[in-house]
């Protein structure tokens, strides 16, 4: 990293980038204070008023990024990574899927996938993959630029389409990729010799992340690391947790939106500071009476990850139905861990921590994960995004749903769509099966 | 071909196991401990699908995004296919395979017990230890079940028995060009180990190797890829049009040539041989690895082409594809996709664009 680099980052980032987001973040802040929202206000609650910190936030660690070869070794990894070993060596971490989910919400995902496809990557495969296997190939993205990785890290516990996708991330940027394989946990407890081996090779990273990073690993950071993403976990847990209050004071859509600091920032400081301020905002909501869903009537749990590009469509869609999206098994995931993670023993919690994730766990587990949050989020109904491009999320929902309704007496529905290709979404059938659903529960 | 005529059929081998007294394993595709299995006096008999079932049951379950084989594979389950096993066996190779597994587990809850395996995606000490201990705790699960507990010197002799067997096998791909076989006389051979007992299957690839022709048969050399050569009928649509098949990179054939093990724990002998095995996209192998094991067969086999036919929604498959064929390109070997669904027979399209293939690699 040349001192020329380093003035050209500071510069971009801690100076004009900082002031510029700043400026944004002032008037969106004013902007919010009006109370008007862009989404129906008649039938949904204002924006929260932390969405332009949020804004504010992951633009900044966007722009970090645009210019992090300058500055620091980056790292790309999946979602489910054990980034606190990367955020102790000071790695930049980058999320490939949150990329993908960007690019989704900004409707441009069709248009780079389109370059994937066209060098040969099927429709098939998943479109968090395709999406960002265009960005590899032409530089587009609506976030300025991606740095070029120096490491990759795959963790197989959300699917084996991570080992893929990284194999040919390696092969094209020609860079290392650790692998951390998580066995799959098709019964309650995984076995002893499943979590060694996990443990185990949480351990071999250690040197091939270091000789990249170009230094050691310091076990006083590595502790730090895991303190904050556990606090920053636990501060998420609780807010998704305040739903459990009637009438919900956020919706999953809200979540879907916060969520981008638990998933791309774990391990920071700033994001233990971000959801606490969030868990103040949501208490103060419920303090006030203010729901999510103005006339909240019903209240639902959402299965598998957002349609990214539709959010706002079935927000309102919802909403004028007095539906409150209360709960979903998606933003969970990124909370429900948090007990398992011990600060102290950095490596073998993350052996349980990183095992246990609701896509690396069996059929069954899902379903009871469903129905206690039926039954503790006081839920009327389940809508089930059956998605095209997460297999793993969503091989088992027919068994699922069917049990919801026979077990909990909810009505559940599956709905067939992509969360980041609206190519294999039809609104017309959707919203058909939707007025359906919606009928049911009036 | 004396010894092709006399390959017995799966539901005789079947019938003759149950009749015997001995325990029949249904195992899902595709690597799994063979050896450790015939140790108990299970015999497997894979199943990859089949073709040819009412798919619509398994659509009770699955979503039409998963694949064929894994759709056909719990049909035939719910039509009563799978009745003659007493234990189902789920490696673990992909996303729909694991789900398939689970559902099996949670949902489906077939009459036999389902057995999972996880198999490790890389080859490090770490892989090598975690299945090693994977395949021991088969044996536990195996033991219970059966209440039979063979001896390690038993489960050493069960893995010698199946490695020479797999050193026949390779021999048979080896000298494909020299047996009086056809491409799908070959193949039927080849696939008759997904559940041949080994001697049974050992005597007839020493018959069909007993034969080896001075002269090779003759025809366009072609590398077949991908999971499973299904319909079959394919290897006659390619003698047809002039082809022969030089080699394959098949799931269920060519990738499964496994090398001895080392050492002497029978556990630790199984995982070093399946992880030594030929590189494949369900093991996780890096995509250089697989081009330079592509090249290399075709250096071997004289090949001069490859087809790339993948089973419709494989993703281990599919991500390889883009950066294989551009590597095979720029060393001067081409390449071909045909994507199928295994129920569907062969389409003029696709016959169209293999006679189109051989032609320009003629």
């Amino acid at each position: 990293m040349s001192v020329g680099g380093l003035l050209v980052y500071h510069l971009n980032v801690n100076v004009l980038g900082r002031a510029a987001l700043r400026v944004q973040r002032w008037q969106a802040e004013r902007k919010a204070a009006t109370g008007v929202s862009r989404w129906k206000g008649e039938y949904l609650a204002p924006p929260l008023k932390i969405a332009p910190r949020t804004k504010e936030l992951v633009a900044r660690h966007w722009l970090q990024g645009r210019y992090a070869n300058l500055h620091r070794k980056v790292a790309w990894v999946t979602s489910g990574a054990p980034i606190e070993l990367l955020k102790a060596l000071d790695f930049y971490v980058l999320y490939p899927e949150n990329h993908g989910a960007i690019c989704g919400t900004a409707r441009v995902a069709v248009d780079i996938a389109t370059v994937a496809e066209n060098a040969g990557y099927s429709r098939d495969i998943c479109s968090y993959a395709r999406t960002d296997i265009g960005t590899m190939l032409s530089g587009k993205t609506p976030v300025g630029k991606l740095p070029k990785p120096d490491l990759l890290l795959a963790c197989t516990n959300i699917c084996q389409t991570v080992l893929q996708w990284y194999r040919v991330l390696a092969h094209h940027f020609n860079v290392p990729l650790i692998l951390v394989d998580t066995p799959f946990v098709y019964y309650d407890e995984a076995t002893d010799h499943a979590i060694e081996f996990v443990k185990r090779q949480l351990e071999e990273a250690v040197p091939i992340a270091e000789k990249v990073a170009g230094k050691s690993l310091d076990e006083r950071k590595l502790k730090q690391a895991a303190r904050l993403s556990k606090l920053a976990s636990q501060l998420w847990l609780e807010i998704m947790e305040r739903n459990q209050h009637q009438p919900a004071p956020i919706s999953a859509f809200d979540e879907f939106i916060q969520m981008a600091p638990i998933v791309e920032m774990r391990g920071d400081a700033v994001t233990v500071d971000f959801y606490a301020a969030m868990l103040k905002e949501v208490d103060d909501r419920i303090a006030h009476g203010i729901s999510a869903v103005k006339n909240e009537k019903k209240r639902l749990l959402w299965d598998n990850l957002p349609i990214w590009y539709r959010l706002r469509y079935l927000a309102e869609l919802l909403g004028e139905h007095g539906l409150a999206l209360a709960a979903s098994t998606y933003t969970n995931a990124w909370g429900e861990l948090a007990p398992l993670i011990d600060p102290e023993r950095p490596f073998e919690s993350a052996a349980r921590t990183y095992i246990y994730p609701i896509l690396n766990r069996g059929t069954g587990h899902k379903l009871a994960t469903m129905k206690r949050m039926v039954e503790a989020y006081h839920l009327d109904g389940v809508i089930l995004h059956s998605d095209r491009s997460c297999k793993p999320y969503s091989i088992g929902q027919i068994d699922q749903r069917d049990r919801l309704i026979r077990d909990c007496g909810v009505p559940a529905l599956l709905l067939e769509a992509d969360h980041n290709d609206p190519r294999a979404y039809a609104e017309e059938q959707a919203a058909n099966r939707l007025a359906a659903f919606i009928e049911m529960l009036e | 071909m004396a010894a092709l005529s006399a390959v017995p059929r799966r539901s005789e081998i079947v019938r003759t196991q149950r009749e015997r007294g001995g325990w029949i394993a249904a195992v899902l595709p595709i690597h799994y401990p063979r050896a450790l299995l015939r140790a108990f006096d299970i015999l497997p008999v894979e199943v990859w699908g089949p073709p040819g079932v009412d798919v619509s049951y398994g659509a009770i379950h699955l979503q039409p995004y998963v694949c064929s084989i894994v759709r056909n594979a719990l049909s035939f389950l719910q039509t009563g296919g799978l009745d003659v096993s007493d234990l189902i066996i789920v490696p673990h190779a992909c996303d729909s395979l694991q789900g398939l597994g689970s559902i099996l587990i949670d949902f489906v809850r077939p009459k036999q017990p389902i057995l999972p395996l996880y198999l490790p995606r890389g080859r490090r000490a770490s892989d090598l230890a975690f299945l090693a201990d994977e395949f021991r705790s088969l044996y536990r699960r195996l033991e219970e079940i059966t209440h039979r507990s063979p001896a390690d010197a038993e489960l050493m002799e069960s893995i010698r028995r199946e490695e020479a067997a797999d050193e026949l096998l390779a021999q048979l791909h080896q000298r494909r060009k020299h047996l009086p076989l056809t491409d799908i006389q070959l193949y039927r051979l080849i696939r008759a180990r997904e559940y041949l007992p080994v001697e049974m299957f050992s005597e007839l690839a020493r018959a069909a190797l007993a034969q080896v022709a001075e002269t090779p048969r003759q025809g366009i050399p072609i590398i077949l890829s991908g999971i499973v050569p299904e319909p079959m009928s394919l290897f006659e649509s390619l003698s047809d049009m002039g082809g022969l098949v030089a080699a394959d990179d098949l799931a269920c054939c060519g990738r499964r040539l496994y090398p001895r093990g080392l050492s002497d724990d029978p556990f630790r002998h199984l995982a070093e041989s399946l992880l030594d095995a030929p590189a494949d996209s369900t093991r996780g192998h890096p995509i250089k690895e697989r081009l330079e094991h592509l090249l290399q067969l075709s250096r071997t086999s004289g090949a001069k082409g490859i087809v790339f036919y993948d089973v419709k929604f494989c993703e281990p498959e599919l991500f390889d594809l883009p950066g294989l064929r551009k590597g095979l390109q720029e060393a001067g070997l081409p390449s071909a996709t045909i994507e199928v669904d295994i129920n569907d027979p062969l389409s003029h399209q696709t016959l169209t664009r293999l006679e189109a293939f051989l032609e320009m690699i003629a």
